[in-house]
């Protein structure tokens, strides 16, 4: 259980930085307290993602690309558009994963979306900018042309799955750059954002239609 | 009533496993030409990607992204298996007969599964071990060879006009264990794959490619770590 447990617990992390970290979007912080405060004024969130996995068995990265949703306190839409059409929502606590199939989404039923919401709670702490607060990682920040976070895995719960997650955030834009996960020396993800619109209005519909 | 009931769960069981089918022509067409054998296999390295659906009783279950890289040459396996989401659930490969496992989270960690990932994409991917056995032209036009597999097994790959090219791999006691379709298609022949497992709990898998891309430089597994299967 622990085992499944830290894979879909890896799955909300990732989940989890799309929110946590675009709502850091005010990168000027210098600190986490400044980035606490920032992140309260988040109300929604909307932005594209294109997404570059590397690892040795792949020559060139695979790119896949997707939108992200997020209304306060606790609402998100996580959605792949390709190469594989998936789509994660969450709407007032409730947490469905669906996939494409037959031209049709059909909800998971791998049984991982309990789990997730296990770990999307321990999100809920991020999402209020408690940044260093997470006890699964030690966190530091870094500023430099960009700030930069690093958050390093603390516990086992995710020994051998995460080495290390890297956050750049533009310093005077509000706009989150990139997350790069790196899970070993040869395996990593790299996330860039694009088209970031904060606090504008977005339906409730875009959390309840899956389609 | 219950005694009759297992009875009758039994027959249907049996009734519903397809056994291997009897080959009694030589290699020959009616015309007396000898005919060559359906090949879907792979002439030389390539990297493939699959978006994978699983499937158990007719309901899907979940998506996964599938990676091989395969030399036929060499026999040369390198898989992985990863989320939408980029996560890396299972990285093995095989050189030799020698199985590596470097990643394996649930449920992709059982004791069976890398061996049975491992073979099941050699079956789709390379031409079956040894000698070919048998051919026969089926009624219909179907075109069979069979092959014999080292532990007592058989392996058919047959082509006909209607359902294209499938391969079907059978235990040494005739139990139809593995089916695979191709999709008929002008584009790439692995564009779309189904495998039909029958195994204690049977699964199908529908893969629609993604990417393929010949490989130009050799394949080379660090088989320190491996083991022999």
């Amino acid at each position: 259980m622990r085992t499944r447990y830290s894979l879909f617990g890896f799955l909300g992390i990732i989940s989890g930085l799309f929110l946590v970290i675009i709502s850091l979007t005010s990168a000027a912080a210098d600190n986490f307290d400044q980035l606490r405060k920032d992140a309260a004024n988040i109300k929604t969130i909307k932005a594209r993602f294109m997404q570059k996995k590397s690892m040795k068995i792949l020559s060139k990265p695979l790119i896949s690309q997707g939108l992200f949703y997020y209304a306060a306190p606790d609402s998100f839409r996580w959605e792949y558009l390709k190469p594989l059409r998936s789509v994660v929502i969450t709407y007032k606590g409730d947490t469905k994963r669906y996939i494409a199939s037959g031209g049709k989404m059909i909800e998971d039923k791998t049984g991982g979306v309990q789990a997730m919401k296990i770990v999307l709670n321990e999100i809920a702490g991020w999402m209020s900018g408690k940044f260093d607060q997470n006890p699964s990682f030690a966190a530091t920040l870094k500023e430099g042309a960009y700030t930069e976070i690093t958050l390093t895995p603390v516990g086992k719960s995710l020994a051998g799955m995460i080495e290390k997650i890297k956050i750049t955030l533009y310093k005077k834009e509000a706009a989150v750059k990139s997350v790069k996960i790196i899970e070993s020396e040869n395996a990593f993800t790299q996330i860039d954002f694009s088209d970031v619109q904060i606090n504008k209005i977005i339906s409730d519909k875009t959390f309840l239609d899956v389609e | 009533m219950k005694r009759i009931f297992p009875l009758i769960l039994i027959t249907i069981f049996l009734a519903s496993c397809q056994s291997l089918p009897v080959i009694n022509a030589p290699a020959q067409s009616a015309d007396g030409k000898i005919f060559a054998c359906p090949s879907p296999f792979l002439k030389e390295r390539y990297r493939l990607i699959h978006a994978i659906e699983i499937r158990t009783a007719g309901d899907t279950r979940g998506a996964i992204i599938g990676v091989t890289l395969a030399d036929p040459a060499t026999r040369l396996i390198s898989c992985a298996i990863m989320t939408a989401e980029g996560i890396v659930l299972f990285d093995a490969e095989e050189d030799a007969g020698l199985l590596k496992v470097n990643r394996a989270l649930p449920p992709f960690d059982s004791v069976d599964f890398a061996q049975n990932m491992i073979d099941d994409i050699k079956l789709i991917f390379f031409a079956p071990a040894g000698k070919i056995v048998e051919k026969d032209n089926l009624p219909g036009g179907a075109v069979i060879c069979r092959w014999r597999e080292k532990n007592g097994g058989w392996i058919d790959v047959l082509s006909n006009q209607q359902q294209g090219i499938e391969i079907k791999r059978y235990s040494s006691r005739g139990s139809l264990k593995r089916h695979i379709k191709f999709g008929k298609t002008d584009k790439n022949i692995y564009q779309n794959i189904e495998l039909q497992a029958n195994e204690l709990y049977s699964y199908s898998l529908l893969m629609t490619l993604i990417e393929a891309q010949p490989v130009k430089e050799k394949l080379l597994i660090n088989r320190a770590q491996g083991k022999k299967k």
